[in-house]
């Protein structure tokens, strides 16, 4: 009984967490001023009395008790309604932006998790090579120098002068640097955690069996240090499903972030609150994931 | 009936030349089309499927579908989906030819009925835009015979036959039609194709289309991106077309595959007061002009424009039909008098240490430009810079005392004046100007059918806004479009569409990419 509930809490826990994501945002989005038919209105020539009429028709007269009660029962029957903007169904849009950011996100996650375990371990490897340094190094581009800055220099380089590369439309770039920033992030806290995990005793004995180093670190050492490594890739890769926005604007890769973004700017709510609410489930089900993970890997969360 | 060919509205606009930019039809080469590739284009936005419900500036829907006239390149009206149009000389009845053999994207034939049916359904369906208000003037609208439509408005309407250059004509059967049109059925050169919105629109080239052998291309797509650079891509390759800002011209000027061009119509920029509910001392005569004598009209467009920015007192720019030479070279603001502005507030009893301008813009650096002026007078000035919406709102509170916006290229000039009319559109940006005899004097304009004698007379609403300092023109700048040399035919419009009866994309084609090296 006691394990079925240890398995069961993190879902419902999840299941919570977005209802209660979905409620903030929506009353937090309507405390935003202006609505879409001031957007409308500040493109050009809607009379104030078009005005009136074109809020009443949306439904944005009504209270916002009113208004999150018919979302959440429409929402809760997989209507999320059409965007006020554009007319169009917003799963379409959602699902238009997704494989986008997904694909970019993806990628750079797998290039950055790569970098970050290679670099590691060979740092751990060979302590006395410049890959310790590398970790630094990589780890200090990862917080000093921003991903756009990067993204124009490639664009002038690899596009224009070179002409290798399509300036907009293309992951390779993007993810690349993408991924370089995602393995800063990781490899220092994953390098320092093997290098306390080296003065284990299970891993002294292994260097005393004349282990190479290589297998010490894949073997012994890793698995020591996956937790943390879960931990913050969920982190990670949570935060690389809404923050790829420069990178999407800059290679023309219109992903999620655009969308939430223009929503936004264009107060498109119904728009908006559906972004909000998909990216939501997705972090919490990432994290969820990471969770259920963490315990079949580590016994100790089970006891 | 006999069908007039259609008068000149605008004489061609000068200027362009000798402005350092080369004429895109010059630099084309004279070689037979190519058919086939894909233009791409990156202008303005498309922010619905519906061509009737559109409230703002448009750039891609001409691309799938057309109007009964069109905007030349030169400002004028000229016949689009009507092959010919005719204005009664009370001004009252508009009459128009179908052209034959026009056929919508599903193959049904482009009637009288069709076109009444659209006129119908922006009259009685759509809820915002000016094409509403123009269409409910209407008395009647009738079919006598299968290529005839007559328009009976109640009064004389001289906008109209402009008007109408963006009143889509759409087949009714069109997936929508009762309600919000999600998939246009137009009888453009290219359909509705993939729509993403904020990201791209692809549209497919129309087999059909009534111009025999055009068009050219497979596909035009455009790229719908907002606030994104696009010199970058262009000088990579990846786009054909596109509207850059004036900090990228340096870089592409120096580029041999791009030639840069402008759009026909200009932005103007403008310093408005409140005109709602002025604060003191603001409702006196003698400080707006001291305000309007403190503005260095050529200092802000250099900022503004460069050497390309034209400074002017009025709403149009030399060249255009409208425009009043006399009136201009009269301008007492052509140059700042700080002098004289001090002057004026001496005499108007006003301290300026004493009293905090509150001067709202658009986040727009040249907004700036025209606040620091105004502070060399001795006024406190509390610059409240805000996004599109935020602008709107405080705009609208009438709580603020000067305004400094520019506005876009428009189909018609009447379209301009309306913003300042006391129930127009819109008219925060000119402060809700609330003049019965403004009105009428533009109204008189609208209802006089004589190109000539309109032109006095929207010039008479104009001496007004100048003589009541409703609003101080700064000046006039054209937005810059570049496009690769490969793009053959096409050249900015007078607007911002893409297609219109003597040009855009229905006659551009793509040449084989020049090989010259990347600057």
């Amino acid at each position: 009984m006691t394990r079925a509930i240890g398995w069961a809490a993190p879902p419902l826990r999840a299941l919570a967490l977005i209802l209660a994501i979905s409620m903030i945002a929506f009353f937090c989005i309507r405390a935003v001023p202006g609505d879409v038919v001031d957007v409308l209105a500040a493109q050009g020539d809607l009379t104030a009395a078009q005005q009136a009429e074109m809020r009443q028709a949306m439904g944005l007269n009504a209270s916002p008790i009113v208004q999150f009660l018919t979302w959440g029962g429409r929402a809760l029957h997989g209507e999320f309604g059409n965007s006020l903007r554009f007319g169009k169904p917003v799963g379409e849009l959602f699902l238009n932006a997704l494989p986008a950011t997904l694909h970019l996100g993806l990628l750079a996650f797998a290039i950055g998790l790569g970098l970050a375990l290679t670099l590691a371990l060979g740092a751990l490897a060979a302590p006395r090579s410049p890959l310790p340094l590398l970790v630094q190094a990589v780890n200090i581009w990862s917080i000093a120098v921003p991903t756009f800055c990067i993204g124009i220099a490639g664009i002038l380089i690899f596009s224009i002068w070179l002409g290798w590369l399509p300036a907009i439309g293309h992951l390779g770039l993007p993810a690349a640097i993408l991924g370089i920033d995602i393995a800063g992030q990781l490899v220092k806290p994953l390098h320092d955690e093997l290098r306390q995990a080296q003065a284990a005793p299970h891993v002294r004995t292994a260097r005393a069996k004349g282990l190479h180093p290589l297998r010490i670190g894949l073997f012994h050492l890793l698995p020591t240090a996956m937790p943390v490594l879960l931990a913050l890739s969920s982190v990670v890769l949570a935060g690389v499903l809404g923050g790829t926005l420069t990178l999407e604007v800059l290679f023309g890769l219109p992903g999620v972030g655009s969308l939430a973004l223009n929503a936004m700017h264009g107060r498109d709510w119904p728009l908006l609150q559906a972004t909000i609410v998909f990216l939501a489930a997705g972090v919490v089900l990432i994290n969820a994931a990471a969770e259920l993970l963490h315990r079949l890997l580590d016994p100790r969360p089970r006891r | 009936m006999t069908m007039l060919p259609p008068l000149g509205r605008r004489a061609a606009l000068a200027g362009a030349a000798g402005l350092g930019f080369a004429s895109f039809a010059q630099a084309q080469q004279a070689e037979t089309p190519r058919r086939g590739g894909t233009l791409r284009i990156a202008t303005l936005g498309l922010d619905t499927a519906d061509p009737h419900r559109h409230t703002g500036s448009i750039a891609v829907q001409q691309a799938y579908v057309e109007a009964l006239t069109s905007i030349a390149a030169n400002g004028t009206v000229e016949p689009f989906l009507a092959e010919a149009f005719e204005v009664s000389a009370d001004g009252r009845v508009h009459s128009f030819r179908l052209r034959e053999g026009v056929r919508f994207h599903d193959g049904s034939a482009l009637t009288s009925a069709e076109v009444i049916a659209n006129l119908e359904r922006v009259k009685n369906r759509v809820r915002g835009g000016w094409l509403v208000s123009a269409m409910r003037l209407a008395e009647s609208f009738e079919a006598p015979d299968a290529r005839t439509v007559v328009i009976r408005m109640r009064e004389p309407y001289a906008p109209l036959l402009n008007l109408l250059s963006e009143l889509w004509i759409l087949s009714p059967n069109s997936p929508g039609w009762d309600d919000t049109i999600t998939r246009p059925i137009g009888t453009g050169p290219f359909t509705f194709g993939d729509w993403r919105p904020k990201a791209r629109f692809v549209a497919p080239a129309f087999s059909g289309y009534w111009q025999p052998g055009r068009p050219y291309l497979a596909a035009v797509e455009f790229d719908l991106r907002d606030d994104a650079d696009f010199s970058l891509a262009l000088r990579a390759g990846d786009l054909h077309v596109a509207s850059v800002g004036r900090d990228k011209l340096a870089a592409l000027s120096r580029d041999p595959a791009i030639r840069l061009g402008k759009l026909k119509d200009t932005n103007w920029f403008f310093v408005s007061f409140n005109n709602r509910s002025p604060r003191a001392p603001f409702d006196d005569l003698r400080v707006r002009q001291a305000i309007a004598y403190s503005l260095d009209k050529r200092a802000f467009m250099n900022f503004t424009a460069g050497q390309d920015g034209i400074v002017t007192n009025q709403m149009v720019i030399p060249g255009n039909v409208h425009f009043d030479r006399a009136m201009h070279d009269a301008d007492a603001h052509v140059r700042p008098d700080p002098d004289r502005a001090r002057a004026l507030l001496r005499e108007a009893g006003v301290t300026p240490a004493q009293r905090r301008i509150e001067l709202v813009s658009w986040q727009e650096s040249y907004a700036q430009v025209a606040a620091q002026m105004v502070t060399r007078l001795g006024f406190p000035v509390n610059h409240v810079a805000l996004d599109d919406l935020g602008a709107q709102r405080r705009l609208g509170q009438y709580d603020w005392d000067l305004a400094v916006f520019s506005s876009g290229p428009r189909a018609d000039l009447f379209l301009r004046y309306v913003r300042m009319m006391s129930d127009g559109p819109n008219p925060v940006l000119w402060g809700g100007v609330q003049d019965p005899e403004f009105d009428a004097l533009v109204n008189a304009a609208v209802r006089e059918p004589d190109q000539a004698r309109r032109a006095v007379a929207y010039n008479r609403a104009w001496q007004r806004v100048l003589d009541r300092y409703y609003t101080v023109v700064l000046g006039h700048s054209q937005n810059v479009i570049a496009n690769r040399s490969e793009v053959q035919g096409w050249d900015p419009g007078f607007t911002w569409a893409c297609h219109w009866a003597s040009g855009g994309v229905a006659q551009a084609w793509l040449a084989p990419r020049n090989p010259a090296p990347r600057g």
